[in-house]
């Protein structure tokens, strides 16, 4: 069985099996049709001259038949022209005239059916065609035979058949092939609002669930299909917003309690414990902020037209965690190119990810350590820490969810570096790790530039 | 100084309106978007401190609404979204700073302060960090309240940084601020400066500190003890 994926190319495979079939069949029928037509008109004149022949055959009064035939018909049916044949035959099959010379009949099987018969014998050389005829007088009945030889037939209606194919028949060929180029361009036409509404289709992705494919032009028997493919869409752009306004009524639901938590541990009088408990909130915020981002990023998809600076995300996150970084004791840098570094991407999103980044070498550098970002004309970032590194075992369990090295320590989901992998999928771009010769770890981002 | 804090749960804006008051500031709290609307435009408060998801609309409208009457009264607004689009659009619709929750109280007490001493702004002149102070209307710095003789370069960045104390200052901000848009700049005449005025504050015995962020920019912040 021969599938066809493309409608089109299924109704041109079917339709040239057709054109094929028509172009045998019509020929063959014209000409049994224009055969039968002959042969009609043959039996006609056959009929026709059996009958002018039986007007001329005459039964006397002494019991013995007599034909006088005119000259007009001796001439026809004389030797020499040749071509037609009589003879009369009595009910015991006895040849009573004949135009043959041997006084033969023209038909020698049956002659004594009741109504005209049509014959058709071979004689010699000749094949004689024609008819036989039944004459009752006084009782009695002859049987009139006249026939005409084939291979002198009427020249006109010999022609016409045996040049239908030459002349005729080939023509049906190319007004078949033309049909079918003209089915060919009306077709392709036809389909043309479905190829169209199938690009739309293709533009939806999460991030553009506003797109809705067009009704205009779309045929009445694919209607409701586009009709329901924009009520799935309408649903899913209602879904994808309910779980958006999900993630801020769930931020807000988490967040305030938490400040007020905050603001009741800093009216504690015991600075101690105060201080204690900040922590631990802090680390509760984190987990809530990462929990959160990782609800916006399942929906993630870039823009490609979207362009980000990734040199001034870099120096952005810099300054932000400049700070965190002092307030341990520890430093931060940043060095690399001086220039621009544009890359496709979304500029919340890769700060984000290098924010992850630059957040875990600084939790796990020593105090009295750099941590250094850099960014690299080639659209690669580094993040280098002089912490313990990353043990071989590990390297690619750092990167899933909830992984924590020390399970021990609290304030940390193990979300981080998920968050950077996905970011950096998004993004196209390849997350990697390996340990410094001089101790320490360097992750990389690298990204595929924009021209 | 009164401010007013628009805030729909009560138990934090007690406990805002409890900080703010432990500060120095006298706090007026309300719960909806037709309350806040009534009240800005009646009384004149030194600032706004806004929490974007009330009850009954979003606290941005009461903000568009304040920036359409030219009030150029500072706007701090709270959200509980961190998400980029809620933080552009609350900038773009006349928020002077925003802070994401959870926040730490001091940090609020931070921000406002800033805001208040923006040029225009009702808060005092006076910037500290441990015993360093920089009068902004006199341009006169002090330490242990003895006004210190600096050159007028090294009082530029040092205003620029205190303005920002505990924030980077980027090394491009401190260029534009100190050379303006003329001339070329020596690429270390920066660092000489810094280093300059690290030196002569160290000397003559300030408790603080100037850090350099390499690639980036500088910090001022009290000096930490060991």
């Amino acid at each position: 069985v021969i599938s066809f994926k493309s409608i089109f190319s299924r109704i041109i495979f079917l339709h040239v099996i057709v054109v094929v079939i028509a172009a045998i069949l019509m020929p063959l029928g014209l000409y049994w049709f224009l055969k039968s037509a002959a042969s009609d008109l043959q039996h006609q004149v056959m009929r026709e001259q059996a009958d002018l022949v039986a007007n001329y055959l005459v039964l006397r009064p002494t019991g013995s038949w007599e034909l006088e035939l005119p000259p007009v018909l001796q001439a026809l049916y004389s030797r020499a022209y040749g071509r037609y044949a009589f003879a009369v035959l009595a009910a015991d099959g006895k040849v009573m005239f004949s135009s043959l010379k041997d006084q033969s009949p023209v038909f020698s099987e049956d002659a004594h059916a009741a109504d005209a018969a049509f014959l058709h014998t071979r004689k010699g050389d000749a094949v004689m065609s024609g008819v036989s005829l039944p004459k009752a007088a006084d009782g009695r009945t002859v049987w009139i035979q006249v026939g005409e030889d084939m291979a002198n037939r009427d020249v006109i209606v010999d022609d016409i058949v045996a040049d239908f194919f030459k002349r005729v028949g080939w023509i049906t060929l190319p007004i078949l092939l033309f049909l079918l180029a003209i089915d060919i361009v009306i077709f392709r036409r036809a389909l043309r609002p479905l190829v169209d509404a199938s690009e739309m289709a293709q533009k939806i992705n999460p991030k553009r669930t506003d797109v809705r494919l067009s009704s205009k032009k779309i045929p009445n028997e694919i209607l409701p299909l586009v009709q329901a493919i924009n009520q799935a869409l309408d649903r899913l752009e209602a879904g994808f917003r309910v779980q958006r306004e999900f993630t801020a009524d769930a931020a807000h639901e988490l967040r305030t309690p938490l400040t007020i938590l905050r603001s009741r541990i800093d009216a504690l009088a015991d600075r101690g414990t105060s201080k204690a408990l900040h922590q631990d909130i802090e680390g509760m915020a984190r987990i809530v902020s990462q929990l959160l981002d990782i609800a916006e990023l399942e929906t993630l998809s870039i823009d490609p037209a979207e362009k980000a600076d990734v040199r001034a995300i870099c120096c952005e996150v810099a300054e932000f965690a400049a700070p965190l970084a002092l307030a341990q004791g520890k430093s931060i840098a940043l060095s690399g190119t001086d220039d621009p570094v544009w890359l496709n991407g979304n500029a919340e999103m890769l700060s984000r990810a290098i924010r992850n980044l630059v957040e875990n070498a600084i939790n796990h550098s020593p105090p009295g350590t750099t941590v250094e970002i850099v960014v690299e004309e080639s659209g690669m970032v580094h993040v280098l820490d002089q912490g313990p590194g990353i043990k071989d075992d590990e390297r690619e369990l750092i990167f899933q969810r909830f992984w924590r090295r020390d399970r021990r320590r609290s304030g940390s989901a193990g979300l981080g570096l998920s968050i950077v992998q996905r970011i950096a999928d998004a993004h196209a771009a390849i997350v990697s790790v390996e340990n410094r010769p001089s101790g320490g770890a360097k992750f990389s981002l690298s990204f595929a530039r924009t021209t | 100084m009164r401010v007013l804090v628009v805030e729909d749960n009560e138990e934090l804006a007690q406990l805002l309106a409890q900080g703010l008051n432990a500060e120095g500031y006298q706090a007026d709290l309300l719960t909806t978007v037709a309350e806040a609307r009534a009240v800005v435009t009646t009384v004149r408060y030194a600032a706004l401190i806004l929490d974007l998801g009330l009850p009954d609309g979003d606290g941005l409208s009461i903000l568009r609404e304040i920036r359409q009457r030219k009030d150029p009264m500072p706007v701090l607004v709270l959200t509980a979204r961190g998400g980029v689009d809620d933080r552009v659009s609350g900038l773009r619709g006349g928020a002077d700073d925003y802070l994401v929750k959870p926040f730490a109280l001091e940090e609020l007490v931070a921000r406002l302060e800033a805001l208040l001493r923006r040029p225009g702004q009702l808060l005092g002149r006076s910037l500290h960090v441990a015993n360093l102070a920089f009068d902004t209307e006199s341009r006169q710095a002090f330490i242990d309240d003895k006004p210190q003789v600096l050159s007028a370069r090294e009082i530029a960045v040092l205003e620029l940084l205190m303005r920002r104390k505990d924030h980077v200052v980027s090394k491009k901000l401190v260029e534009d601020h100190i050379f303006g848009l003329s001339g070329e700049v020596a690429s270390n005449a920066i660092e000489v400066y810094v280093h300059r005025l690290r030196k002569q504050l160290s000397e003559r015995g300030a408790k603080v500190q100037i850090h350099t962020i390499r690639g980036v920019g500088y910090l001022i912040a009290e000096e930490k003890v060991a």
